[in-house]
This record gives structure tokens, C-alpha cells and sequence, in this order.
């Protein structure tokens, strides 16, 4: 069967994070996002997919290539164009995305499934292909229950008891909502939907061509299959998948490394004593990765691999990104590093060169050169650590 | 650097009324905190709930206030929040200063140790 994942979007919500990768690609216990998709696709018998991406674009090609590695053939529909050597995103819009591939090789030529590359389901696909096949369904919409005052984040759809969909609104006021069954973004279609997309221009799947298809009468479906859904649309979210697969939360979902201790998986060519530190699981220590005597690291915390925890040095409930130095003296609490920034679970954040702080917290690989200030707050902070 | 005081008996608050305090803020930033040590103010409290953002200059220059302030001065934080406070756990620098989430638990902490 085919598919494809939607994977071309800014992903504005999870900045700063997406400055550096696209959203599909954000690393949770070290492996990206989508990779844990293609794994599921493949398991339900998908075969051929395309990705369409824009944003950061490469990032997505270069790790999974044509797919051979995860046992798929995939193929890209890069939205942009390369300006003066640089590659700019235009992305077309979900649905726009869509059609753009139909227009290029009329690639999609029976039912297909189109998800969105950001977030872990475990979705039965073939119980939804059933339903959608037994209704004659143009469209179906996997969907959600959620709590009525979590809403207005999502796009709403109201269906008959055959399931048949009658209305939609997107992101509504809590008051205003006609039912709390949302839209996943997991979509089965037909390829007779590609009758209701314009070419050459941005369509959403949500806000237009739902709308549409819903106005002509076509017949548009929606089902509720119990499944995992682990969005990773925004730092918060991040914050709780990660902290949720460390505890071995996500179904399907293995952690990494070897379990040396309960909860403590780490991976290989770790430099550490563990008799001389303090780690509290569930932690993840990846590999390459050096823990000096005395530091203390407290889960649920990953540490990623190629990183320095230099000895006294506190690591509580953080996420470290590859070759993130933590420095004797530093004290991290609660904590996300990625991209040369210290992100709060909130999202709120500061650059890490741009306050100067390279003398607690730095790339691994950095070298080590401090001005008379970072200096002086070195040697003091290392007094009180004393 | 625009600042607000206000004294609460013995007390200096110095509302710090800039977003921002790195390193082109932070000569004068100093200067205006040695001027409070110098009109005779030995207890004070630094109202930080304005500020957005602080650097490691920014983090010096407060630490050489609080040094010039010697024994007989004090020098307490109020209302650090978000990346502020965020900055100040993490280089330990919460453990150089007194720092406090209210101006008035700053200020009765430093009344009660305020010297006569």
C-alpha cells in the first residue's frame, strides 16, 4: 500500500527547536520521530511513501534516504526551490502537497493513507482501511475523544451514528465546539479526492478541502480506533513524550541502550564510573558519552551521546542533545539543550552564546576559551561548589 | 538604564525597568549600584521582574556590586523569573545571591539583617 507523510511544515510551536531540525526529525530518546513512524507504516504493510518536505528539507533526506534502511522505498516532494545557493520552503499546504504529487506521476492509484510526520501512533491501519472501504468513503478521518477543554487546539468533526461526517470546525472556542471527537491528522483517501484539490496552489487538508468535500455531499467518514497517539506539536509535548518513553511509556517503543542498573539504559563506550557518580533512573546515557566523578544525574533524564558531564556537575530531568559539555559548576534543572539553546518544558528559552554561558554549558567539541567575566563567575561558582 | 527606587525603612528596592541587562548595559549597571553604595545605602533589594533577559556580563556586573558592597552591605534578588532565574540556577549563581520570589520576603529578609 502507499502513503504518505506530511513533513513539510515550519513547525513554529516546537521553535527553537525546529530552528535546527524539522519537526519530524526532533529526537526522542535519540531517534527521530518519523523514523518511528516508517516503522509502524512498515509494519502494517505499507511499502511505497512520500514524504513532501520544505523546511530544513535535507535534514529529512539525508537520514532516510531511499528508504532501503527502514525496509520502505520513500521518495520526497521537496516544496521550495534553491535561491543563490540556498534552499527556501514553500510549502504547498498539506492537501496542496498532495496533489502536487498526484499532478507529478499520478503516484497515488488506490486507497492510501496520508499522516502527519510529528507525531508516534500505533494506529491499526487495517481495521481503518476496512471501515473505509465497507462505507465507500471518499475520505476517512481518524479520530479522538478528548477532554472538552482541550478543543480548541484541534480541528472538531461531528458525525452521524453511521460515522458519516456533517460538520467540522477548526481550532472552535470551547463553548462552541459541536462535539470533543477530534482530527488526528491519520487520513485514508481515495484517489477521487484529488477532484476536490486545485493544482499549483497552497490547500489544506483541515480548514479547505475537508469543508469542501463536506459541502458537495461527498462521502466523508470519520472512525474512533483506540490507539497511542504521541503529538510532539510543541515543546510542552516534547517535554512529556520524552519523559513518557524513558518510562517506558509508549507502546512499541524500545529504549535504546542496555539496562545496567533499573531504569539506567546506556550506550556503548561510556566513560563512567558508576560506583563514583549518582544516577537515578530513568536515565538515558548515550554512547561516547563521559560521566566524571561525582556528578550526579537525575531522572527522567537523557543524556545524549558524545557528551561531557564534567565531575560535581548537576544534571536533573533534562534532555541533552549530542556533545552537550555540562561544566562542573553548572546546575541543570529541568532543562531541554538542543541547537545551542537551555529550553524550559515551557518552551521559554535563551541562547547559550548569547548570554555568554559557555562557561557552564557548551558543545562538547567546543574549545575552551572564556573572556575576564565568564571567568571570574568560573572561579566563583566553583568555590561555592566547593 | 532606567531604574525605580523606593525605600522600605532601611531598605533600598531598585526596580530594574530595562528588559534587558548584558553586556553594553552592563558598565553602567554597575556604576548606578555603586552610586546607591555610595549615597550610604547598605541594604538592597534588586527588583529583576522586568527583566527578560541577563548574560554572563550582566551576571558579573552584579557580582562585583555585590563584592564592593563588602561585609557591612547587603545585596538581595526579587522576582527573577523565567530564563532570568533559569540563568541564575544553573551557573549557581542563586547560591552568591539571597534571592527571593517576592520584594517583600526580600525586604523583610533584609530588615531583619539590616544594619543599625
Amino acid at each position: 500500500m502507499k502513503a504518505m507523510i506530511l513533513a513539510a511544515g515550519k513547525g513554529t510551536r516546537v521553535r527553537p527547536i525546529t530552528n535546527v531540525v524539522p519537526k519530524p526529525m526532533i529526537p526522542l530518546l535519540g531517534k527521530p520521530v518519523m523514523e518511528s513512524i516508517l516503522e509502524h507504516l512498515h509494519d502494517a504493510g505499507f511499502d511505497q511513501i512520500v514524504v513532501n518536505t520544505s523546511h530544513l528539507a535535507p535534514v529529512i533526506q539525508d537520514y532516510f534516504r531511499d528508504g532501503t534502511h527502514f525496509g520502505v522505498q520513500i521518495a520526497y516532494s521537496f516544496e521550495g526551490l534553491l535561491d543563490r545557493g540556498q534552499l527556501q520552503g514553500e510549502a504547498l499546504g498539506s492537501a496542496g502537497g498532495m496533489k502536487r504529487i498526484q499532478d507529478f506521476s499520478g503516484f497515488f492509484d488506490d486507497t492510501f493513507a496520508v499522516l502527519c510526520g510529528d507525531a508516534l501512533v500505533d494506529v491499526d491501519f487495517q481495521k481503518a482501511v476496512s471501515f473505509h472501504r465497507e462505507r465507500g468513503a471518499v475520505a476517512t478521518i481518524i479520530l479522538r475523544d478528548v477532554p472538552r477543554e482541550e478543543v480548541f487546539r484541534y480541528g472538531v468533526v461531528a458525525t452521524d451514528p453511521t460515522g458519516r461526517i456533517t460538520q467540522f470546525q477548526e481550532k472552535p472556542k470551547v463553548e462552541q465546539a459541536v462535539s470533543t471527537q477530534i482530527n488526528t491528522g491519520i487520513y485514508i483517501f481515495e484517489p477521487s479526492v484529488f477532484d476536490h484539490i486545485p493544482s499549483g496552489r497552497s490547500f489544506d487538508i483541515g480548514s479547505e478541502l475537508f469543508p469542501a468535500l463536506v459541502k458537495c455531499g461527498a462521502p466523508m467518514y470519520g472512525v474512533e480506533l483506540p490507539f497511542q497517539w504521541v503529538d510532539i506539536g510543541s515543546v510542552p509535548d516534547y517535554w512529556e513524550a520524552s519523559r513518557l518513553a524513558l518510562r517506558g511509556g509508549i507502546r512499541g517503543f524500545r529504549i535504546p541502550g542496555r539496562e545496567v542498573m533499573p531504569g539506567v539504559h546506556i550506550g556503548i563506550n561510556v566513560g563512567w564510573n558508576p560506583n563514583r557518580c549518582t544516577v537515578r533512573g530513568p536515565v538515558l546515557i548515550g554512547g561516547s558519552t563521559f560521566i566524571g566523578d561525582g556528578a550526579a544525574i537525575e531522572g527522567p533524564a537523557v543524556i545524549g551521546a558524545g557528551c561531557v558531564i564534567e565531575p560535581g556537575a548537576v544534571v536533573k530531568e533534562c534532555i541533552l542533545a549530542d556533545y552537550t559539555r555540562v561544566s562542573s559548576v553548572a546546575r541543570l534543572d529541568r532543562l531541554v539543550i538542543f541547537g545551542n539553546q537551555c529550553i524550559q518544558p515551557n518552551g521559554e528559552h535563551f541562547g547559550i552564546e548569547e548570554t555568554g554561558v559557555s562557561w557552564v554549558i557548551d558543545d562538547a567539541r567546543a574549545k575552551q576559551e572564556f573572556a575576564p567575566v565568564q571567568q571570574e563567575l568560573l572561579q566563583l561558582a566553583r568555590e561555592i561548589a566547593d | 538604564m532606567r531604574f525605580e527606587e523606593n525605600k522600605v525603612g532601611d531598605v533600598l528596592v531598585a526596580k530594574v525597568l530595562d528588559g534587558r541587562i548584558a553586556a553594553d548595559v552592563a558598565p553602567r549597571f554597575k556604576a548606578h549600584l555603586a552610586e546607591y553604595v555610595r549615597q550610604g545605602n547598605l541594604a538592597i533589594v534588586l527588583d529583576l521582574g522586568a527583566v527578560t533577559f541577563i548574560d554572563s556580563s550582566g551576571l558579573g556586573a552584579l557580582v562585583s556590586s555585590l563584592k564592593s558592597m563588602g561585609k557591612e552591605g547587603d545585596l538581595a534578588i526579587a522576582g527573577a523569573q523565567g530564563g532570568v532565574a533559569s540563568m541564575f540556577k544553573l551557573t549557581r549563581m542563586d547560591k552568591v545571591f539571597r534571592m527571593y520570589p517576592t520584594i517583600n520576603e526580600a525586604v523583610s529578609a533584609l530588615s531583619v539583617t539590616a544594619v543599625p
